[in-house]
Order: C-alpha cells, then sequence, then structure tokens
C-alpha cells in the first residue's frame, strides 16, 4: 500500500485556535493514498475541529495543509471539495426537503470536479451508491422517515457520491449498536476497496481496530503518538492520558 | 393508502384541468375586443378594464415567481425585491424618455441593469443571514427608491424627482392587448424558468444551500455564487416586468416603482401558493391580486361590504387583507396548493397540526 | 464651532427618541428572536392615547406616559400570547409575515377611528426652551431624552433585578434549558413582548409632543428601531442606548450636509446599517451570540 509515492495529504503545523484557546496545535502527520486512517482521542481533543481545518469550513490559524502536493490552506470548503476531499459531519445535515436519493444525488452532482455529472447521470450514480451502503430500499423515502442508523448511512452516501479521493469520516459510527456498528464497517470497508482513501474520527475502539491499518491519537490538540491501532493502544503514555483504566482493562480482557 | 393516492390523483387531474380552463379563458378572452373579432359578432368577453386587471396579475405572478427563486427555492428572505420592480422600471423609463430609445430596444436592459445591480449588491448581503438579510434587502429596497426620487445634477432631478417620469406613448395598435400578451409571455418565462432550475444542478445547488448552507459548501456548491446568481436571476425577471410597466402605464414616480407594499405583496402570494414550487407562487399571485382587486372595488363583480361605506372601503380592504396574512401564516403555512396538486387534504386536523407545529 | 455643538445636542436630542423605539424592539428580538413589524404600529397606537388624553381631558402629556404602558403592556401581552405565540417556532419569513399583517391591521383600524389627519399635542410649554447662547434646547426634546434613558434603566432594572426579568434572560440564552427549569415560556413569552409594546407605547407618547402623526407615520420607525438596534448590538439595553443615541448624531450630521437635506434620511441610515452588518455584525457594542 505504502509505495515510495508522495503523500497524498500533507498536515505541516495546522494550528486552529478559538478565542486564545489553542483547539488544534501544530498538527503534523501525512497520509499515503489507499490508506485508512483513524483519529482517536478524548472529548475535546480537537478531533472535529481538525476535519473542519481540512475541509475549509475552519480557517487556519497557522501551519499548512498540502493536497497532491498543492497547499489548500485557505481555500474555501467548495473549492476543497472539488479537488476531490469529502466529508461527512458527526451530527447529521441532511437536505431535509429532499427524498434519499434526491440527497445523494446532490453529492453526485457536485462534489469532485472531474466526473461531475448531469442530473440524469447523477440519479444512476445516487442509486449506485444507495445500493452501496444498504439504502436501495428506501431511496424515494423523505429524509424525515430515515432512522437514525439510516441517516448516517445518507451522510456517508452523499459524501461518497461526490466521488471524493479521500473521505473524511466524523464518528459516524457513535450510537450505533453493535449489529449496526458490524454494517457499518462493511460500509466503510466496501467504499474503501473502489480506491477511496479514509480518514476517520472514531470513539468506538473497536472500529479503529477492526479498519484502520494506522491511527493517529490526538490529545488536547496535540498528536500525541500515531502507528499500528494495536501498538499505539497499547502505548502507556496513551492509555494514561485518554483512555483511562477502564478503557484499558477492557481492552485487555 | 391506495384509495386515498386515487383520490389525491383524481383531486389533482381536477384541479389541472380547472386551472387550464380558466388560463386558456384568461389568455383567449381579451382577443374578443379586437375591432375584427367585434365586427364578426364574437360576444366581448373582456373589456378594457378587465385587461388592465389582468395585466396587473401577470405582473405579480412575474415578481412572486421570481421573489420564489431567492426566496422559496434559496431560502433567503429576500424583503426588498421591489427595488429591482422600480431599477427595472426606471431603468427602460430613462433610455426611452430621455434618451428617446425605442421601447423594444431599451426593454432588455431593464433585466440586466436589475440583474447586475442585485449582484452588486448581493455579494455583501448574502453573506448575512436570517432577519439580518431580510432587514438589509428591506432597506435596500427602500433606500434606492429614496435616491431614484431624490438624486439632483446641477439642481436639475435626474430621474424626473417628485414629479416622476412621463414616457412618450409606445404607437402600437390595441395597445392594452399587446402589454397584456407581454406581460404574460415574461410571466410564462418565470414560470419555465423555475421549471428549468428545478431540474438543473443549479436548482439542486440552492435547495441545498437552503436545506443546510454548510453541508451543501462541503459538497462542492459554490454557495456565494449560487445565491449571487439566484438573486440577480429574481431581479432580472422583477426588473423585466418594471420595464414593461414603465412603459405600459407611461408615467412613473418613487410611489409605483419602489411600493414597499408590493414586497410583502409578492412573498405572500409565494406564500399562499407554495414556496419553492413551479406554479404555487403563480396561483398565489392571481388568487390574492383578485382578492385585492374585489376588495379594493375594482373587479366588475363587486359585493358591498356590510356597514362601510364607499370612502371607507379601501381602508377595510387592508384589515381584510392583514387578517388574512395572519391567518395563512398562522394555519396554512404550506400554501393553499398543498390541497390540491399536493399531499395534504384542507380538514381540521390539517390546520391543528400546522398550529402545533409552529406554536409554543 | 457653535454649528458643531448645537450639531450634537440635536442630534442627541433627537437620540432619546430612537432610544425610546429601539429599546423595545431590541428585547423582543433579542429574547424572541422576532423582528416585530408591527412595532411602529404600536408606538403610534401610543401616540393616539397620549394625544386622546391630551385634547380631551387636557393632562399633560407626560402624565399620559404611564397610561400608554400600561394600555400597550396588555395589548402587547394578549397579541403575543393569542398570535405570535402560535408561530414562535416557525420559519423566520412567517414571523415577518404575520407582525406585518397585524401592523396593517392596526394601522387601518387607527385610520378607520381617527382619519388620516395630522394630529399633534401641544401643551403650554412646547416651543419654549433653554437658551444656552444661540442654542435653543427644547423642553420637550430634553425631557424626552430624559424619559428614554430613564424607561432604558427601567428596562434593564426588570431584566436583571426581578424573578421575571431573570426569566426572560434564562429564555434568551437558551429556551428549552428555561422550560426545563420551570419557566412557563407563553407567558414570560407574552410578558417580553408587552414589555416591548410598553417601551414603545412610551416612545409613541414622546413622539406625538414632537411631530404631529397619523397612524402611518409610525412605519419609518420599525426600521429605525431595528437601525438602532444593529447599530448598538443585540441583546443588552445599554448597547441599544448607545446606538439610539449614536444614530441621532448621524440623522442630525446627515442632515446638515447642504444640498442632501433630509431627503436621504433612509439612505444614510440604511446605507449605515448595511455597512455595520457586513463589518461589525455584533454592533458597536454588542457579544457575537
Amino acid at each position: 500500500m505504502n509505495e515510495a509515492a508522495a503523500p497524498q495529504l500533507e498536515l505541516h503545523g495546522v494550528t486552529k485556535r478559538f478565542g486564545g484557546v489553542a483547539a488544534v496545535d501544530s498538527v503534523t502527520f501525512q497520509i499515503a493514498k489507499g490508506e485508512i486512517v483513524g483519529i482517536i482521542g478524548p472529548n475535546g481533543a480537537g478531533k472535529t475541529t481538525l476535519l473542519n481545518c481540512i475541509s475549509g469550513v475552519h480557517r487556519l490559524d497557522g501551519g499548512d495543509i498540502k493536497w497532491e502536493g498543492v497547499s489548500i490552506a485557505g481555500m474555501p470548503s467548495y473549492r476543497i471539495a472539488k479537488l476531490g476531499i469529502g466529508r461527512t459531519f458527526q451530527i447529521v445535515r441532511p437536505f431535509g426537503s429532499m427524498t434519499v436519493r434526491e440527497n445523494a444525488a446532490v453529492g453526485a452532482l457536485f462534489g469532485n470536479a472531474s466526473g461531475r455529472r448531469a442530473p440524469r447521470a447523477a440519479f444512476e450514480l445516487a442509486d449506485q451508491v444507495l445500493e452501496l451502503v444498504g439504502l436501495k430500499a428506501k431511496a424515494s423515502l423523505p429524509v424525515s422517515a430515515l432512522t437514525i442508523p439510516d441517516r448516517k448511512r445518507l451522510e456517508v452516501a452523499r459524501a461518497v457520491a461526490a466521488r471524493p479521493h479521500l473521505l473524511l469520516l466524523d464518528e459516524v459510527m457513535a450510537g450505533l449498536n453493535n449489529v449496526e456498528i458490524d454494517e457499518a464497517l462493511d460500509m466503510v470497508r466496501a467504499v474503501h476497496a473502489t480506491g477511496v482513501t479514509v480518514l476517520l474520527i472514531e470513539h468506538v475502539m473497536r472500529v479503529i481496530i477492526g479498519v484502520c491499518r494506522r491511527a493517529i491519537v490526538l490529545e488536547s490538540g496535540h498528536v500525541l503518538a500515531q502507528g499500528e491501532p494495536e501498538v499505539v493502544l497499547r502505548d502507556e503514555r496513551v492509555i494514561q492520558a485518554y483512555l483511562g483504566e477502564r478503557f484499558a482493562k477492557r481492552l485487555k480482557s | 393508502m391506495i384509495a386515498r393516492a386515487a383520490s389525491i390523483d383524481r383531486w389533482r387531474r381536477l384541479f389541472v384541468i380547472v386551472g387550464a380552463i380558466l388560463v386558456a379563458y384568461a389568455l383567449l378572452a381579451p382577443i374578443t375586443s379586437l375591432d375584427a373579432a367585434q365586427s364578426a359578432n364574437v360576444p366581448l368577453l373582456a373589456d378594457r378594464l378587465w385587461f388592465r386587471i389582468a395585466t396587473i396579475i401577470a405582473m405579480f405572478v412575474v415578481m412572486a415567481t421570481a421573489w420564489n427563486i431567492i426566496g422559496g427555492i434559496t431560502g433567503y428572505a429576500a424583503f426588498g425585491n421591489v427595488a429591482f420592480f422600480g431599477i427595472g422600471a426606471y431603468t427602460t423609463g430613462m433610455l426611452v424618455a430621455k434618451a428617446k430609445w425605442p421601447f423594444l430596444v431599451a426593454l432588455p436592459l431593464a433585466p440586466v441593469v436589475a440583474a447586475a445591480f442585485a449582484a452588486l449588491v448581493g455579494l455583501p448581503l448574502l453573506r448575512l443571514r436570517g432577519h439580518y438579510f431580510a432587514v438589509a434587502s428591506l432597506g435596500v429596497g427602500v433606500a434606492v427608491g429614496e435616491l431614484v426620487q431624490n438624486i439632483d445634477y446641477n439642481g436639475q432631478p435626474v430621474f424626473g424627482g417628485a414629479s416622476g417620469l412621463f414616457l412618450p406613448i409606445f404607437a402600437i395598435d390595441n395597445r392594452g392587448l399587446f402589454f397584456f400578451y407581454l406581460m404574460v409571455a415574461v410571466a410564462a418565462v418565470a414560470i419555465a424558468v423555475t421549471w428549468r432550475v428545478l431540474r438543473s444542478r443549479f436548482g439542486y445547488g440552492l435547495i441545498a444551500i437552503r436545506e443546510n448552507e454548510e453541508a451543501a459548501a462541503v459538497l462542492g456548491v459554490n454557495t456565494t455564487a449560487y445565491k449571487v446568481a439566484a438573486f440577480a436571476l429574481a431581479a432580472a425577471l422583477t426588473g423585466l416586468a418594471g420595464g414593461i410597466f414603465s412603459q405600459w402605464n407611461v408615467f412613473i414616480n418613487q410611489d409605483n416603482a419602489f411600493p414597499i407594499e408590493y414586497n410583502v405583496q409578492m412573498i405572500l402570494m409565494a406564500l399562499l401558493g407554495g414556496t419553492g414550487t413551479v406554479f404555487g407562487p403563480a396561483a398565489g399571485a392571481v388568487l390574492l391580486q383578485l382578492l385585492i382587486q374585489f376588495l379594493g372595488g375594482s373587479l366588475p363583480i363587486s359585493v358591498d361590504i356590510p356597514f362601510v361605506s364607499v370612502d371607507a372601503r379601501p381602508i377595510v380592504a387592508q384589515v381584510i387583507l392583514g387578517v388574512l396574512l395572519v391567518v395563512v401564516v398562522i394555519f396554512v403555512p404550506r400554501g393553499v396548493i398543498d390541497f390540491f396538486g399536493g399531499s395534504s387534504r384542507l380538514s381540521w386536523s390539517y390546520l391543528r397540526q400546522s398550529l402545533r407545529e409552529t406554536s409554543l | 464651532m457653535a454649528d458643531f455643538v448645537q450639531l450634537v445636542i440635536l442630534g442627541l436630542l433627537a437620540g432619546g427618541i430612537y432610544v425610546a423605539v429601539g429599546v423595545g424592539f431590541g428585547l423582543v428580538w433579542g429574547v424572541l428572536n422576532i423582528v416585530n413589524l408591527s412595532h411602529g404600529a404600536l408606538v403610534i397606537i401610543g401616540g393616539y392615547i397620549t394625544w386622546q388624553l391630551f385634547s380631551a381631558l387636557h393632562i399633560d402629556p407626560f402624565l399620559t406616559l404611564p397610561v400608554d404602558a400600561v394600555a400597550l403592556f396588555v395589548f402587547g401581552y394578549l397579541l403575543q400570547r393569542g398570535l405570535i405565540n402560535r408561530i414562535i417556532r416557525a420559519p423566520l419569513l412567517f414571523t415577518f409575515l404575520l407582525t406585518f399583517g397585524v401592523n396593517l391591521v392596526i394601522v387601518n383600524i387607527l385610520l378607520l377611528i381617527f382619519g388620516s389627519d395630522f394630529r399633534s399635542v401641544t401643551p403650554s410649554y412646547s416651543g419654549q426652551g433653554i437658551e444656552l447662547g444661540p442654542i435653543v434646547i427644547p423642553y420637550v426634546s430634553l425631557f424626552s431624552l430624559a424619559v428614554a434613558i430613564a424607561l432604558s434603566a427601567a428596562l434593564a432594572f426588570i431584566l436583571n433585578r426581578t424573578r421575571i426579568g431573570l426569566a426572560i434572560n434564562a429564555i434568551a440564552a437558551d429556551r428549552d434549558a428555561a422550560q426545563l427549569v420551570g419557566i412557563d415560556l407563553r407567558h414570560a413569552y407574552a410578558v417580553t413582548f408587552g414589555l416591548g409594546a410598553a417601551c414603545a407605547g412610551v416612545a409613541g407618547g414622546l413622539i406625538a409632543m414632537i411631530q404631529a402623526i397619523t397612524p402611518t407615520a409610525g412605519e419609518p420607525y420599525t426600521l429605525q428601531a431595528f437601525v438602532v438596534v444593529i447599530l448598538g448590538g443585540l441583546g443588552r439595553v445599554s448597547a441599544t442606548v448607545v446606538g439610539g443615541l449614536a444614530f441621532g448624531l448621524v440623522e442630525a450630521f446627515g442632515q446638515s450636509i447642504p444640498g442632501s437635506g433630509s431627503v436621504f434620511a433612509n439612505a444614510i441610515a440604511f446605507g449605515l446599517m448595511v455597512l455595520v452588518l457586513v463589518t461589525r455584525p455584533q454592533g458597536l457594542l454588542g457579544r457575537l451570540r
């Protein structure tokens, strides 16, 4: 996987402050094309802020982000999306007046600038993506008729329909039960199998260990450790700073 | 469930048929006033008064449909669209009255100038959301009217000042009929544009902005450009109506080119018919304008309002309009079109539910 | 120099009216999230009450102000309870249209009752004033400014020191949390709107002494109240006071520009407002919410 090629996404000293408090403080890491990387960390560690920085929702206060060698710092969200970086929101943001199919079609109509589709082709792609995430049977329902897990699926479907090269997933498994997590894991693997690089934020350890080859631990805006999930999660500092004894025990058992 | 769907289908078919007949009548009746028709003893179905009212109705169809593009589809509560109507009116008015351009050459500039103005003010204004955008746009509407009336150059009013602007009468046979069909054509264009927008990438982008602007942006919608484009498109259509109005009415001033109450009327029309839909605003415009004309006593069919003298009638009409506004907003928030073509039936439970959804 | 001082004084005096008009509007907007397009109509109801009491019963107009406040409080309370509470969770467009509809009804009913004649309130001391060298400060304007400041102080006191005021503040901060701690939202909302209407009523009484009124004379004040609140910043009474005085000054200096006269008052006001909105959306003193 990790050929000698240049990294697809590079973060260098990325910093974001809110009123003097650095929510993300000189974060540096790289992601190669085709990886699945997990970002973990306690609440308030700056995970979502970091995602917002990458997707252009926040402006950086310092550092640089490069996408395929070109700086994207300071670009508006829509241009970053056009370059092929897609994302989901932790609190889902469906387009409420549209059907499930139309929601996915908006992703297909916009998103990655190469291969934008006319409406008819966009709806075809939307149908394919809905099949991939398991929402095909509910395609013509209004969003309000969906359950919470289905809304999370739709959030992913819409992002995938935008044909990203890199997909940023913000806690798509939070609040799901074990069976639903397994289904969601299959969904992420299926998306990854289509050649998409995945960067996912998760609270659920099982997810990180289950799909990620590499994990990055954030704490108070800093990168605490990174490496193979099993190794990282056994790291003494990580256990102390983040997981706490409760999680540590659960992991070992 | 199926029976219900079938009954809704029947309702919709009935509604479309009745609507088509009414539209056909409204479009064809004025022809009977032509000399040729009269000499052939065709019964007179519409006189001058009727197609003056019909032209006004078509004008409001344009304005409500255009407002729907920015207010209904994009979800930005524009309260100053009358500025575009006035700018269109004054663009054509100035070119015809002062530069002596032929009307049909001056008319295409009305939408161009209105759209350019909308793009110019839209860039800062559309960064505002909610109340701020609504009132800032209202402010623009008021301020433009005031500027147009009061700008002087070398002591001479540039745009005709308080005494207004007189245009030479457009020399054409059957003038009233000409302007009626011209306005109807623009109304048809406005509806067609809406129809096209709702099926395009542009339209889906606008709806995405309405539903969640940030989510739209991270999906790749250039939100600023889309909002400004929607605003300019609405302005162009409204300005075109204004351009026609100036030549049709021959006289324009601040009062008839920038009437503040049009701002609210076009929104109420769109709301009454159903915002975000293709035909809703047009239907709402017809309904509300007929009601306004009826209450004002301009329709040939007229009913005396009990206990109200003729002098007080326009005032009482305004009171009734205000009450109607309150009732529609509270009880029929999704528009009356919903009852015919849409998924709801007019019933007590519908009214109760509307109330429950929004009340404290 | 004397001109400059005169303009400042005139501006501040005129600003008193804008303070009175703005505080109630800002309260309703800040707490209920409603831009009340009927505010000007409420103002003018107050004006007619003062006029009626003055012309029929010869009561000193300043003594009628409490009557304005009480009458408008009751009216505002009922309006909120009966109508506006019904659409409080609807999209913003609906609150706009509802309050515009209310405005239309009030103004036209006033037209039916009072006609469109100009009415003015002229107590014996109107036209008199304190002479400071070349500058004359009319008593009425001076008292009006004092009343406006006192009104703002009273409102601030109610909001910060009384039980219902704290409830209103709690609602402004977080409606759902306020409900959870047992605040009766419907009542508190209605009281808030009532207070806003009472301020409007007092403002109307003051306006009736300064200009001749007609039923439609209140409409410009709705827009000006909006500008005042934007200028000062939403959410605090003190910010609205500053916004109102600032607006009075801007207007006074704007009108003194040769050639422009008073005809561009709205254009100047709105130009200023748009400038503030785009460059400093939290207002001169406000905090971003």
